[in-house]
């Protein structure tokens, strides 16, 4: 059975639609970080965070969006392979030509956000999974029902946890919390807001992801436009927006996530 | 001014080529690249001259098996101002040299500094085979031009000119579009060795104008399945072939192609 042929410019249509998924969700993700700088305990993030890990919409949407992260991977080596292929020889002199640095590097730059992303969901979403450990948190509202049954696993809770502001979350529990509150019966979930203020204290973390911001920036700084000029909408009328407009959207993503990053760090 | 040159040389198309080195000296700074290079093979005529009336003297013929390549350095040319596109050298990296919007022969000497090593490489592409030294096969561009970079109605006869209206931003773009030479030098800058700046060119200069804008789709979707069965890269949108295109045509052109591709694939000319 032959496999139907799909064109070049078709494969970066798809490639750059992907992308543009992906873009978005960035700036999505970026503008929920910011919600870890507000002084609330982690009341609005950690509500946020319930929100996204419940609603079966959004679980749908997180399956849609590893597999666009995965298939937009895929899609971009392989057209890499092929491309190579296209000279077998290469040049002596290495290329002088005056481009940007992001658009000739993209399939590195996106290497190393896989390498990152590793990264990034050790620290976070395998947390999620129960393949690391973390921290943790209860409602407030599911500790009450087990109050008048589990009154020791309530009051150990009470005594270990961190009380939101508006005590919706006790929060801050370490694994052996999450193993003692579970075997009384509470429902536990990650504590991304302790979490975050906990790993973004550690200098080699922040350079970590700093250094994975930095990446972002040119894969996005290329991207952007790129996806624009794939679909054909990158013309002599709004050819300079678009390159302005995806200056902004970069910088914007970009300093959105390094702001929680060093603001959490200098302990603001 | 004087050079050290480095030149890829190569017997043929099959055989295994290599860079030599050769000295040239007294170059005048208003002198061509073209014209260096004609310096440097009347040099070699002369020079490969008196090695073989040496050679026959002394009855060594065989010490010349192993000597370097004699024969003069082979490069493409023809009109020598910028406006056949048959001249095209990688030269320090950089398709037809160091500065933008010319072609191999409008590069001077005096771009270079007296005593620079300089670098000369044939375009290199799967689709452009090397024939010998710096002459590549770029035939394949010629193919993607067959595939269906032409109107095929018949159109009659030349009609007067503003018989058919045409808006002045329109004639500009396709005018701009069509001073694409067909050098190869997008396919060369360009990290995939990608024709899409060519083909774009080619797609625009007709879909823009009433005459060509009827085939425009299917015009697009025949080039590029073309230039993708030649076995040129896909653009990955690095516009290092703007960046060197002699005639500094626009990557809104790459944008044209991609936007007609998609019409081919979902609109009318699709079917």
């Amino acid at each position: 059975m032959n496999l139907p042929k799909i064109h070049s410019i078709s494969k970066k249509i798809l490639v750059g639609a992907l992308g543009a998924f992906l873009s978005f969700f960035l700036l999505f993700h970026a503008s929920a970080n910011l919600l870890i700088l507000r002084p609330d305990g982690g009341e609005w993030y950690n509500a946020f965070c319930h929100f996204m890990g419940t609603y079966v919409i959004v679980k749908i949407l997180e399956i849609g969006l590893f597999g666009a992260l995965l298939l937009h991977a895929v899609l971009a080596i392989w057209l890499a392979i092929t491309n190579k292929m296209a000279r077998p020889k290469g040049y002596h002199k290495p290329q002088r030509s005056k481009t940007h640095a992001g658009s000739k590097l993209q399939v590195w730059t996106g290497i190393l956000i896989f390498v990152c992303l590793i990264m990034h969901f050790t620290d976070f979403y395998f947390v999620k999974i129960g393949w690391v450990k973390g921290k943790y948190m209860v409602q407030t509202e599911e500790l009450m029902k087990v109050k008048a049954t589990q009154p020791e696993a309530v009051s150990y809770a009470e005594q270990k946890g961190e009380l939101s502001a508006k005590g919706t979350w006790l929060a801050n529990f370490d694994k052996e919390d999450k193993v003692a509150l579970e075997a009384a019966g509470l429902e536990v979930e990650p504590d991304f807001y302790h979490q975050a203020r906990e790993k973004f204290k550690i200098l080699h973390i922040v350079i970590s992801y700093l250094v994975f911001f930095v990446v972002v920036w040119f894969h996005l700084r290329h991207g952007f436009a790129a996806i624009f000029q794939t679909f054909g909408l990158y013309n002599y009328k709004y050819g300079k927006a678009i390159e302005v407009l995806g200056q902004i959207y970069t910088w914007v993503v970009c300093l959105m996530f390094t702001a929680v990053v060093l603001l959490v760090y200098f302990g603001l | 001014m004087n050079f050290t040159l480095h030149i890829w040389r190569q017997e043929c198309a099959h055989a295994k080529g290599h860079f030599e080195t050769y000295q040239i000296d007294n170059i005048s700074p208003d002198c061509s690249f073209l014209e260096m290079l004609d310096i440097l093979n009347d040099q070699l005529i002369t020079r490969s001259t008196l090695n073989s009336q040496l050679s026959t003297t002394l009855n060594s013929q065989l010490s010349t098996l192993n000597s370097p390549i004699t024969h003069p350095v082979c490069f493409d040319n023809d009109c020598r101002e910028g406006i056949c596109g048959m001249c095209g050298l990688y030269i320090n990296g950089r398709p037809h040299g160091n500065d933008d919007g010319i072609t191999t022969c409008q590069l001077h000497m005096r771009k270079f500094h007296d005593g620079d090593d300089i670098w000369i490489e044939p375009w290199r592409a799967k689709p452009f085979p090397v024939i010998r030294d710096l002459v590549v096969d770029r035939s394949a561009l010629d193919k993607i031009i067959q595939a269906g970079g032409y109107i095929s109605t018949t159109t009659g006869g030349v009609p007067d000119a503003n018989t058919i209206p045409i808006p002045k931003q329109d004639a500009d773009m396709a005018m701009d579009a069509a001073s694409c030479i067909g050098c190869g030098a997008c396919v060369a800058a360009c990290k995939n060795a990608s024709a899409m700046l060519f083909v774009g060119a080619k797609v625009s200069h007709l879909a823009l104008l009433p005459q060509g804008k009827v085939e425009a789709a299917e015009r697009a979707k025949k080039m590029v399945c073309k230039m993708d069965e030649l076995g040129f890269g896909s653009c990955t949108n690095t516009y290092a072939c703007e960046a060197e295109c002699p005639k500094l045509i626009k990557r809104q052109n790459i944008s044209r192609l991609n936007r007609q591709w998609i019409e081919a694939l979902f609109g009318r000319d699709g079917k």
